[in-house]
């Protein structure tokens, strides 16, 4: 095996596909520019839609009879809701959004209250309508209040304070510092994102590499020159590996930035103090783990674009497997699945685990070494047979 | 030189079972001859070039590049030869000297030695003017002679060069065919597959005629004239087409 060759089978590869306008766009514009938009859009747009819901003054119908005062009176001096009293066809125009919320006091409600028995009252509001879900919290605090009135002048009857029936008030702290809320977040997210950022960021790559060059005829000049079937397999995995690593650390790069910026949907999330705590080592740690899985990904991505006749071909090929990495992405960030067994010989899966222990700082060495001797065996095997692929002239021409 | 002893090579088709693309192939070039390989589409001409260029294995039987067995020692094999066929693509994002460069270094040449050959490519085949454009962006014809450089550059010995004027115009057909008889001259062996006749004519010592996998008849243009009592190599071709049609029949 001659390095030299290695080497000038990857520089060419890293050139041609940065001279692809392709893989830059999906290296670099969808990384750097296209994911911070898409976050900072999404904070903004959430953030002006709750805004504009928040400024909007809700149209609240109140039906009922004999309506006491007091409550009439406590809506009245809200300034956000705008109080009718007689509408018709009030349902349809909860449906369709007129009205916000409708609010039908029972019939002997001021008669059951004075005589300390229990009145009710029904909100009808549209949950799935983000006005008429503020409409529902502006009535509901209104009510509130009126109904603790209601108590204190009843406990007042007996001579009683309110904290007779108040024996016990609680206060939860939360003590996880903001490494920790930092890291819980990450390790929800970045497992997911950094796999597919891994394979997304490889797929065009190896299969413009491999599938590509056969469409193109250009896999036979490489064959006939002195270079070796296992040179060129390697050679080809380095670049797609290259590229793959840059593509994702480009698009953490990005998301990390959206996330940290003030418009950021995280910051919606209630992660203002969103600080980085991920140590260097950490990350050291990450890279060790991803490497063979990187090997793993790029070598099957490789061993589908030889074996497919056309660029097309190959992406059809892929797409199952790019579903099975996102599922496998999914079952990973579901909460309250633990990683044991056999389990840690899914390639995909046992990485994302692993990454989440890192990220939120238990780092179990155990299931660091099970899951790099898994991913590098089964990156070896693939590596091998790509290799062994390249050999099989039924497979290179294939027609 | 070149020596093919019996090669054959079979396939397996679903539809038609075991298909033999060449059967028992006999030739030998000497170094300073071009031999040509004549046929009709299908008939064998690549997959036996393949083989030569230790692209493919053969079914059976032998085939030695100055000695050296194809099948068994493949990557001395490859630094005797140069291939040139359809199939040998080139990379659209590269430009002829990015090209030249590359091949050689994937064939073991020093940096100084690859900037000779290129300027003397550059020169040879009139390549100076576009040298630095972008493989994309260059005519058919200069693709051509981007590929005779490619092909030349590590200076094999032998040359495969499998219907090599295919798809050019007169002028670049000339130029390759001018530079192929150079090769010659130069002392180099030259395997040259064509459907051309009037190319095959003017071009091969030798000739042989392929069909349906099988070498028809072989030998110098004056031999098979002799043995057909034919004058024209398309009458000899077609000739020789029929007979075998009525026999395969």
């Amino acid at each position: 095996m001659n390095s030299k060759n290695i080497k000038a089978i990857f520089s060419k590869e890293i050139v041609g596909a940065i001279r692809d306008k392709r893989t830059l766009i999906t290296m670099i514009v969808v990384p750097l520019i296209f994911y911070p938009l898409l976050f900072i859009g999404m904070g903004y747009f959430s953030q002006f839609g709750s805004k504009q819901s928040e400024e909007f003054i809700s149209n609240v119908v109140i039906s009922g009879e004999k309506i006491p005062l007091q409550i009439i009176d406590y809506f009245e001096s809200e300034e956000m809701i705008n109080l009718i009293y007689s509408e018709e066809n009030i349902n349809e125009k909860l449906k369709t959004g007129e009205i916000q919320a409708i609010i039908n006091i029972y019939p002997q409600f001021k008669e059951k209250i004075e005589q300390g028995e229990t009145s009710q009252i029904l909100l009808e509001y549209d949950a799935t309508e983000t006005k008429s879900r503020v409409a529902e919290k502006r009535i509901m605090k209104i009510l509130e209040i009126y109904k603790r009135e209601i108590i204190s002048l009843r406990l007042n009857k007996f001579n009683l304070q309110e904290e007779y029936i108040l024996p016990v008030t609680i206060e939860a702290k939360n003590v996880a510092s903001s490494e920790k809320v930092t890291g819980t977040f990450l390790g929800f997210l970045l497992p997911y994102l950094i796999i597919l950022l891994v394979f997304s960021g490889a797929m065009h790559t190896a299969i413009d590499i491999t599938a590509g060059e056969k469409e193109r005829g250009t896999i036979a000049t490489l064959l006939v020159s002195q270079v070796s079937r296992l040179e060129i397999v390697l050679g080809k995995c380095m670049a797609v590996i290259t590229i793959s690593l840059t593509s994702m650390i480009l698009g953490l790069f990005g998301v990390s930035v959206s996330l940290l910026s003030g418009n950021a949907i995280a910051h919606n999330q209630g992660f203002e103090a969103l600080k980085v705590g991920v140590s260097i080592n950490s990350i050291l740690l990450l890279f060790l783990i991803l490497l063979p899985l990187v090997v793993l990904i790029s070598s099957i991505l490789i061993i589908i674009g030889i074996f497919a006749r056309t660029m097309r071909e190959a992406s059809s090929y892929v797409t199952p497997i790019y579903m099975l990495t996102i599922f496998l992405g999914i079952i990973s960030i579901s909460q309250g699945i633990e990683l044991s067994g056999k389990l840690f010989f899914i390639p995909i899966l046992n990485s994302s685990f692993v990454f989440k222990e890192i990220l939120i700082g238990k780092i179990n060495w155990n299931h660091i070494l099970f899951t790099t001797l898994a991913n590098s065996l089964f990156a070896g095997i693939a590596l091998i047979g790509a290799s062994r692929l390249f050999n099989r002239e039924s497979v290179l021409f294939r027609n | 030189m070149i020596k093919v002893n019996g090669l054959t090579k079979i396939f397996y088709d679903n539809k038609r079972g075991k298909v033999a693309a060449i059967n028992n192939l006999n030739f030998h070039c000497q170094k300073g001859k071009i031999f040509g390989l004549l046929g009709p589409n299908g008939a064998g001409k690549t997959t036996t070039l393949r083989i030569l260029a230790t692209m493919m294995q053969p079914t059976c039987g032998t085939a030695e590049v100055n000695g050296i067995d194809v099948v068994n020692n493949p990557d001395e094999a490859r630094k005797q030869i140069g291939f040139l066929s359809g199939e040998t693509g080139l990379y659209d994002r590269f430009t002829p000297r990015e090209t030249l460069k590359f091949f050689g270094k994937i064939n073991g040449m020093e940096n100084k030695i690859i900037d000779k050959k290129m300027s003397e490519i550059f020169q040879v085949l009139d390549m100076e003017n576009f040298k630095d454009v972008r493989v994309g962006k260059l005519s058919t014809g200069m693709k051509q002679k981007l590929s005779i450089g490619r092909c030349i550059l590590h200076d094999p010995t032998v040359l495969i060069l499998d219907e090599p004027t295919v798809g050019l115009d007169i002028i670049t057909a000339r130029t390759v065919t001018e530079y192929v008889k150079k090769c010659k001259e130069q002392g180099k062996c030259v395997i040259y597959s064509t459907h051309i006749m009037s190319e095959a004519e003017k071009l091969c010592d030798d000739i042989g005629i392929i069909h349906r996998g099988k070498l028809l008849a072989i030998g110098t243009i004056k031999e098979l004239q002799k043995h057909s009592s034919l004058k024209d190599l398309e009458e000899i071709f077609f000739d020789l087409i029929e007979r075998s049609g009525a026999i395969n029949e």
